[in-house]
């Protein structure tokens, strides 16, 4: 079976780096001597959510895109946080062996944030794609926004949350990649059914009974308390220049005003740019606009 | 030593003091381990158990290296499920008693687990010793970053060190003291042995609830406050 999505292109490499005894999933376009351009994907995507930004973005870089542990190809951990998924970054930075741009989106955006922190000698420019956090008011890791309560009754739902589903292996699946796709545009209204399915195509795996994501439930559920705000003002430390993108148009999974802007003050350098007609999945939903941007303030190095 | 399933991985639970009585599990600090509470648990008037925590001993490393103090308190919440379990238990609670990384452990299993935990002594010792308003994990100047790459390296070189130097994410607290103070609000009784010497940020937070008490700067002398509360 095969699928294609208009603009988008596979990659045409693919391996393993290992990063704190994982193993994880990279994937490559373009032309290897080229300067070399990381992609982090979000909160339950993976690397292939890239398959149209990348084609535009190679024509004149290398560009890699890395599945997060728990997600895509990559292995899954015994547990998750923040710093781990920080230093994966990092280490596909070490593997990639030379300075290198990193554009990440969503959750992606901050975990590239926080890696050009840790390893600013590794990282030329960043660009966070509307990865500026969820509002103040959840406590949690996106998947745990729903859950009410006091923090110390949210750990312990935790706690109760691991015991009951951490051998879980998968979701309820979905008799066929459509349903999968549809259900998934629930959460997504803004995108496609049509690409929903490409993404699905590569971000599920067929178990008896139907298709399921490829993602680790746990990963929705391993965090534990956490608030985004807190690491906001780090940013300050950032010795490269940041262009921070997002689209115009209202979406839940996108970080609004005032949050932003307070957030985004700390950054020394930093530059805007705002996609019109896009919501939180502005690489997806105006890759064209979304790559120009992303040439433009990369090839300024 | 018994080894518990916990998550995805197994933790070493350790008896270091038979017999009936009220329970207590010791919460060992960053780089110690279940054997650092031996001469303590001879001041307990029940029955001692000790925890390695993941990365540490008789427990196993996380695959991947992830460790924050909510799952070592959901390792130590298993634990608590297990002593409940026990034949001997007489009680469906237990006192808790932890130092430096292990105390914090000990105040969010406390606040979290207010019905299983009747009260807690929080001791000095290592992790969880930096933080304050300003979180440190994502605020590196050189010598963090230099202690990321001191973290990679020893993880990747054999033989493997005594503990998981991926555990060294837990030294300084990423979060702000106000996060600290619901969990001891939460919590039933909590004891901070007091010598003077200076406290994280999250401890003098933490000390500010109304349920919490100062106790004797002797490990010994305090646990002998804290069995009055076992009772």
């Amino acid at each position: 079976m095969e699928i294609s999505y208009p603009g988008a292109v596979a990659p045409e490499k693919s391996r393993f780096v290992r990063s704190l005894g994982l193993r994880l999933h990279v994937v490559e376009w373009g032309d290897e001597r080229a300067t070399p351009v990381l992609l982090t994907h979000g909160f339950y995507d993976h690397a292939r959510s890239f398959d149209t930004l990348a084609p535009r973005l190679a024509e004149r870089f290398r560009v890699l895109a890395l599945d997060s542990r728990g997600h895509g190809d990559s292995d899954w951990p015994d547990a998750y946080s923040w710093l781990a998924d920080v230093l994966d970054v990092v280490n596909v930075l070490r593997d990639i062996g030379r300075p290198t741009h990193i554009v990440g989106h969503s959750r992606g955006g901050g975990l590239a944030t926080d890696a050009a922190l840790l390893f600013p000698e590794g990282v030329l420019r960043l660009v966070n794609i509307d990865g500026f956090g969820p509002p103040p008011t959840g406590w949690e890791a996106e998947g745990m926004r729903r859950y009410e309560g006091t923090v110390p009754e949210l750990l312990a739902a935790f706690f109760d949350w691991r015991r009951t589903n951490v051998e879980r292996r998968s979701f309820r699946p979905s008799p066929s990649l459509d349903e999968l796709a549809a259900r998934r545009r629930q959460q997504n209204p803004r995108l496609s059914l049509e690409w929903l399915r490409y993404f699905a195509f590569y971000g599920a795996r067929e178990i008896e009974g139907g298709f399921v994501w490829k993602v680790d439930p746990y990963a929705a559920r391993g965090f534990g308390p956490w608030r985004p705000e807190w690491i906001a003002p780090a940013w300050r430390r950032l010795r490269m220049p940041m262009l921070a993108l997002w689209g115009d148009q209202p979406d839940a999974w996108g970080l609004p005003d005032p949050w932003r802007s307070e957030r985004l003050a700390h950054v020394p350098a930093l530059e805007r740019a705002v996609v019109a007609g896009a919501g939180h999945f502005l690489h997806i939903e105006k890759p064209a606009e979304t790559a120009r941007l992303v040439v433009d303030f990369l090839g300024r190095t | 030593m018994k080894r518990l399933a916990s998550g995805r991985y197994e933790i070493a639970l350790h008896e270091l003091r038979p017999g009936p009585g009220p329970v207590l599990l010791a919460l060992h600090a960053l780089g110690g381990g279940a054997h650092d509470w031996t001469g303590l648990a001879a001041h307990w008037l029940g029955r001692v158990y000790a925890l390695d925590f993941a990365g540490h001993g008789g427990s196993d490393w996380a695959r991947g290296g992830s460790y924050t103090p909510e799952l070592h308190a959901a390792d130590a919440d298993t634990a608590l499920a297990e002593l409940g379990e026990a034949p001997l238990a007489e009680l469906g609670e237990a006192c808790l008693v932890g130092a430096g990384l292990g105390a914090y452990v000990a105040l969010l299993l406390a606040g979290a687990r207010p019905a299983r935990v009747a009260a807690a002594l929080l001791l000095p010792g290592r992790g969880l010793d930096g933080g304050g308003p300003a979180p440190r994990p994502f605020d590196p100047g050189e010598e963090l970053n230099a202690d990321v790459w001191r973290m990679l390296a020893a993880r990747e070189i054999t033989p493997r060190p005594a503990f998981d130097p991926m555990l060294r994410g837990c030294e300084n607290d990423p979060r702000p003291p106000d996060y600290a103070r619901p969990f001891a609000d939460a919590a039933r009784r909590l004891l901070f042995a007091e010598d003077g010497g200076a406290r994280p940020p999250w401890w003098e937070a933490a000390r500010g609830a109304q349920r919490a008490e100062r106790a004797p700067a002797d490990a010994a002398a305090a646990l002998a406050v804290l069995s009055s509360a076992a009772r």
